[in-house]
């Protein structure tokens, strides 16, 4: 569990991140969500012991990151800013890692493996893609097991295969009780596998939501004779609402619910639709990030 | 620690910067050597104390290359952008310029191994053709290459402590060079009364250079210590508590 206490940090004059709070708990995946210059990378600076905050207090399990008995087997993080040797070789990368942590190295061959790094990992990584150095970076930080692991926006680099893999991975880490927090500029990136979102915009919390709690999807219908499909609708018990433009709007039931109502009430339906949890969380998302950043 | 320590050893030694930097030490020390008994000044008998001292204390010279190695250990982890993560593996980043200090000495002591069998190999073959004989059983030549040692391992901890507190690899490099090069050399010229206070002239007095004015090697010795102590710690307060 990531729990961030009114978090404050400053640049000189320039405020990165004000008074955030949020909590990502164990056994989800936490969207970190935020146009780019929202203070995502520096909230997960602070989160990893690397800022120190000007305010406030961030924790993992209970413990700030520097507390950590042993932080590569509690968190393992992959930072946009974390860089590599170009002369060391990838499996040279994760060695280091491993005698630093006191990790056992014959994790290195199976983690090369499943980021599909075995074929180049006595490679220098000065010759790797962008991709590649992601996956690197994945790979060292499932080298300890860890049970929290933070992404910065991972999918930076990778082709859409690989965004795949890592949707893939983020669900099945939290399937296992792990912490999983993934920050994105692009909640279509993520939004196929969060199941709570944390929004900032200009170092502000704007929206802290579980997926669950998000309005249940609605139906919306158009029909020839409104007044009689209103009148379906109150019989069969429905919460439903009419629209301005005329269209009705109607909670916790599925189309063809509503399409076998509107026949029975003997009205044409002109119009049928349904928006979905995901859409209303893109356009809640887009109201908060469109316009200027600060 | 001895993890850690480990794990600094792996880092240098799976970079290219051991194979370029310790040859290049070896060469230079060599090449000064070499140069300094064939250009001897007659009137100073080769075989003489003297003679062996001068010819035998720039076996030092190499030291300079051991710093920017030093520098390069801790410097390079902000110029390649592995700061954060080895930061991320070690939060208690103090441990982090402890094992570096201690790679640092450790490759410093060894380098100055080296560099003392090359120059002894060298100095022996250059006498020979200068008509003259080494006198391995001078104490005169032990004296100076335990100097050597000293030295390198006292600066390669300074490289170490310095790029930790400068941060920035090229302007660590290029002020330490100006520093030994330029600057240091200036002063001594300008108030030579606090010329041998200065690190370079305790690096000479620790090889036992045969000049007048410099302490003597073990006061010397304590004071390269002193500022490699004053550096370190500098460079271990900026590790641990500016942002990464």
């Amino acid at each position: 569990m990531i729990d961030v206490r009114a978090l404050t940090k400053t640049y000189g004059d320039r405020l990165a991140v004000s008074e955030l709070s949020f909590t990502a708990p164990a056994g989800k995946v936490t969207g970190f969500l935020g146009p780019n210059g929202a203070g995502k990378t520096t909230t997960f600076r602070c989160l990893l012991g690397l800022a120190e905050p000007t305010r406030g207090a961030t924790l993992i399990d209970g413990l700030p990151y520097r507390e950590l008995a042993s932080p590569r087997r509690h968190v393992g993080a992959v930072l946009e800013s974390t860089g590599f040797h170009p002369a060391r070789t990838g499996r040279n990368h994760l060695r280091v890692i491993a005698r630093a942590s006191r990790i056992d190295a014959a994790r290195i061959d199976p983690l090369l493996e499943l980021a599909g790094l075995t074929a180049a990992a006595d490679r220098r990584v000065g010759g790797y893609s962008l991709g590649m150095r992601q996956r690197l970076g994945l790979a060292a930080a499932l080298l300890g097991d860890p049970a929290v692991i933070v992404l910065d926006e991972p999918a930076n680099g990778l082709d859409p295969e690989g965004v795949t893999w890592v949707r893939r991975l983020l669900r099945i880490w939290a399937d296992e009780g792990r912490t999983v927090v993934v920050s994105s500029h692009l909640l279509a990136e993520v939004a196929q596998v969060v199941d709570r979102v944390v929004i900032i915009r200009g170092g502000r919390l704007v929206a802290e939501i579980d997926i669950a709690d998000l309005t249940p999807s609605r139906v919306t219908v158009r029909v020839d004779r409104t007044d009689l499909m209103l009148s379906a609708l109150s019989a069969a018990g429905a919460d439903h609402e009419l629209l301005a433009d005329g269209a009705i709007s109607i909670a916790g039931q599925d189309t063809a619910e509503i399409g076998g109502l509107a026949a029975q009430a003997g009205v044409t339906v002109t119009e049928l639709s349904r928006v979905s949890a995901g859409a209303t969380l893109e356009a809640m998302f887009l109201a908060v990030t469109a316009g200027p950043g600060r | 620690m001895i993890d850690l320590i480990a794990a600094e050893w792996l880092k240098l030694r799976t970079t290219r910067l051991l194979v370029g930097m310790i040859p290049a030490a070896v060469a230079i020390s060599v090449a000064a050597v070499a140069g300094t008994i064939l250009g001897h000044d007659n009137g100073e008998p080769l075989e003489s104390s003297e003679g062996v001292r001068r010819a035998l204390s720039v076996t030092g010279t190499g030291a300079i290359l051991v710093l920017v190695l030093g520098i390069l250990i801790s410097a390079g982890e902000y110029r390649h952008g592995t700061a954060a993560d080895t930061f991320l593996t070690t939060p208690r980043r103090h441990r982090v310029l402890i094992a570096k200090l201690a790679i640092g000495a450790g490759v410093g002591l060894a380098a100055g191994a080296v560099i003392s069998v090359a120059c002894l190999g060298i100095a022996g073959v250059v006498y020979d053709v200068e008509g003259a004989t080494f006198p391995f059983d001078d104490v005169d030549v032990w004296l100076t290459l335990a100097g050597t040692l000293t030295y390198t391992t006292l600066f390669g901890m300074l490289g170490v402590g310095f790029g930790s507190l400068v941060r920035n690899q090229v302007l660590a490099v290029a002020g330490s060079l100006a520093w030994f090069a330029v600057v240091e050399h200036t002063l001594v010229n300008l108030a030579p009364a606090i010329g041998r206070w200065l690190p370079a002239a305790a690096g000479q007095a620790i090889v036992r250079t045969p000049l007048d004015g410099l302490l003597s090697p073990p006061a010397a010795t304590v004071l390269l210590a002193g500022y490699g102590a004053a550096i370190a710690l500098a460079g271990i307060r900026v590790a641990a508590t500016r942002d990464a």
